[in-house]
């Protein structure tokens, strides 16, 4: 059973938040999607469509307001927030737009982070596998220096870093080159291109089609409905380019 | 999460912001250093107190003529005349009282040539001595023989020296008191205070002498030594008075008596009773300035938990779980009101000790000391406030949604 099923399945899937006065904004509707490991796969559309809600939701961040999110099989409603913890800390890492790196610590300190948390990676290889995270992207000569005295694009590929450091099957990435400039951008998504092919399963969430190019699937969402789901990229640009950068 | 990391995380959290933490903390230092300041200086009064009476010997008691409840503020009359030479004969024959020694106060004119002493005139004999421990630092102190004889001889104390004789060699001169002469033949030994009267500025004769020169047929005081128990010598002075004076007092009313009986022992006592009511009051001082310490800490924490809500959602996008969160925060407040504590516990230490080398100029008395169970209340009581004031804003940090928390602006 759990070798048949997809990584990640959702059925029926609804969400919307609620304001204090109880007032319901539905974000997303029906959601119906799979996603089989090893995928790279571009969520895009307009801002407000639902697009970083239902990658937030993927993601184990967040939580639908009904319907069902399978991963690997099992079923997500029924699991507590020590268990989405531990979830978080092995399977799965992020990559922020604003990168979300700690203040006045070093780049090891930062790409070690996750490992902190990760329940069975024993403390003597934190700081190989650290170091050989900061490696793979490029800035083994500045790992003990501060994160603020590295540009955005070296900060990105920190995050990157830290998002591949604990080895996790997913690697969610949310508008990773959107506070870069495009040669740091490619750098990133070339990056981001080469875990793919060592076969990490990647879940982009952008609005830039030279960032989606790289996936080799595209969900479309609009109005909090998947509007479009192909991997013929061509096709999805023409049709929508007026809504896309 | 090990604790050593979360530990690790709580520590950065204190050092990022150095001067902000110290602000925080100065509630928690002025407070563990206030107790450990007021304890310390309690305890050297203490002392200073406790070396007026055990200087004295601790089976030591005295009797003096006069009324007024036992241990308070008794009437002590110098002139009263309840207490004869009868009545010292009685006394003498108890088996419970040891070294019995009349005191007759004599007045007069202390001279040597051109010089003057302000002295207190004390006649009184060998025993005394004893009771009051009191010894000779050159020649010697009084001798029965002294007493025997009736003869004109003097021992002083070291205050009388300094006045009569500038240039020291006090011991064979003779000094007049009172227009007779007398021989010094012993100087006693600095003591200093007891019961916080001056005993160095004392001169002693031979209470036979003192009888001739006052012509008192009553004492002015009676010291003496209990051989056992307090209690036994308390109620066989205090019958033998009574039943010599006519005086019924079944219900130990000290008002009816006509003198006071009064030991070391309960000296001890009321002290001991007036230094636990300080120490109380200090304590609920110092609690308060912890309090208000406290709820700094917490005040601060919340602070640092909004101003890293961001951090937070990290963390727990990274796998933190609740309790990783919950004690990362309580960490750092208690880390941050333990070292307050310790701080505070040195400058209380150091303020204690200055102060003291300070007032030890002017009371030889007054020394250094701590009380060590004070300084482990306090920094106890500090880390107890963190955990406590902790709580809340821990608590608040960990509840927060990852996505919430990420999202924080």
């Amino acid at each position: 059973m759990e070798t048949s099923s997809p990584l990640i399945e959702l059925r029926n899937l609804n969400k919307s938040y609620f304001s204090s006065e109880g007032l319901e904004t539905p974000v997303l509707y029906d959601v119906h999607l799979t996603i089989n490991s090893g995928e790279f796969v571009a969520i895009m559309g307009p801002s407000g469509s639902g697009k970083s809600t239902l990658m937030h939701i993927l993601g184990f961040l967040d939580s639908q307001t009904s319907g069902d999110y399978l991963y690997k099989g099992n079923p997500m409603r029924e699991v507590d927030d020590d268990e989405l913890a531990r979830i978080r800390a092995t399977e799965v890492s992020f990559v922020f737009q604003a990168f979300n790196l700690l203040p006045r610590t070093t780049v090891l300190e930062n790409v070690m982070l996750p490992l902190l948390y990760h329940p069975t990676i024993p403390v003597p290889e934190r700081t190989t596998l650290s170091m050989k995270a900061i490696d793979a992207v490029g800035l083994h000569d500045r790992a003990l220096f501060m994160t603020n005295q590295l540009s955005g694009g070296q900060q990105q590929r920190v995050a990157i870093a830290r998002a591949l450091v604990t080895n996790p099957k997913i690697i969610f990435a949310d508008e990773p080159t959107g506070n870069l400039d495009s040669a740091s951008g490619r750098q990133v998504m070339s990056i981001l291109q080469k875990l793919h092919s060592e076969g990490h399963t990647i879940i982009l969430v952008t609005h830039e089609r030279k960032t989606a190019e790289h996936a080799e699937r595209i969900i479309h969402i609009l109005d909090g409905k998947i509007d479009q789901d192909t991997k013929d990229f061509k096709r999805l640009m023409a049709e929508k380019e007026p809504t896309l950068k | 999460m090990h604790l050593r990391d979360t530990f690790r995380a709580a520590r950065k959290g204190v050092t990022a912001n150095a001067s902000r933490s110290f602000l925080t903390m100065l509630g928690i230092i002025i407070g563990v250093g206030s107790v450990v300041l007021m304890t310390g200086v309690g305890k050297s009064m203490e002392g200073v107190i406790l070396g007026q009476i055990s200087s004295l010997g601790s089976t030591s008691m005295v009797i003096f003529p006069g009324s007024g409840p036992e241990g308070g503020e008794g009437q002590v009359q110098v002139g009263f005349d309840s207490l004869t030479f009868g009545d010292l004969d009685a006394l003498a024959k108890l088996e419970s009282i040891t070294n019995l020694s009349p005191i007759l106060f004599v007045r007069g004119e202390v001279t040597y040539g051109r010089e003057q002493s302000a002295a207190t005139i004390l006649g009184t004999v060998p025993h005394y001595f004893e009771n009051v421990s009191i010894e000779a630092a050159e020649g010697r102190v009084l001798l029965d023989s002294d007493e025997r004889g009736a003869k004109n001889v003097a021992v002083i104390g070291p205050d009388v020296v300094f006045d009569l004789f500038p240039g020291g060699n006090a011991l064979g001169r003779n000094m007049t008191i009172a227009d007779r002469e007398f021989t010094i033949v012993g100087i006693t030994k600095p003591v200093g205070s007891q019961f916080f009267q001056n005993v160095d500025d004392r001169i002693f004769i031979p209470l036979s002498v003192a009888k001739i020169m006052t012509g008192q047929k009553y004492v002015n005081m009676l010291t003496m030594e209990a051989s056992g128990s307090f209690e036994l010598a308390f109620t066989d002075v205090k019958g033998i008075l009574r039943r010599r004076h006519g005086i019924q007092n079944p219900t130990d009313d000290p008002d009816k008596d006509d003198f006071i009986v009064r030991s070391s022992a309960q000296a001890n006592q009321i002290l001991g009773t007036v230094s636990i009511a300080l120490t109380l009051f200090i304590t609920f001082i110092a609690g308060i300035s912890l309090l208000v310490g406290g709820i700094g800490i917490m005040n601060i924490m919340l602070v640092a938990v909004t101003e890293r809500t961001r951090e937070i959602g990290l963390r727990k996008a990274l796998g933190a779980t609740k309790r990783d969160v919950l004690l990362q925060f309580l960490f750092e407040a208690v880390l941050l009101t333990l070292i307050g504590g310790i701080i505070g516990m040195l400058l209380g230490v150091f303020l204690a000790y200055f102060g003291a080398a300070i007032v030890h100029r002017f009371l030889a008395t007054y020394v250094f000391a701590l009380s060590i169970p004070a300084v482990f209340v306090a920094i106890t009581v500090a880390g107890a406030t963190g955990l406590l004031f902790g709580i809340y804003p821990a608590k608040k940090a960990a509840d927060l949604r990852p996505i919430q928390a990420l999202r924080y602006e």
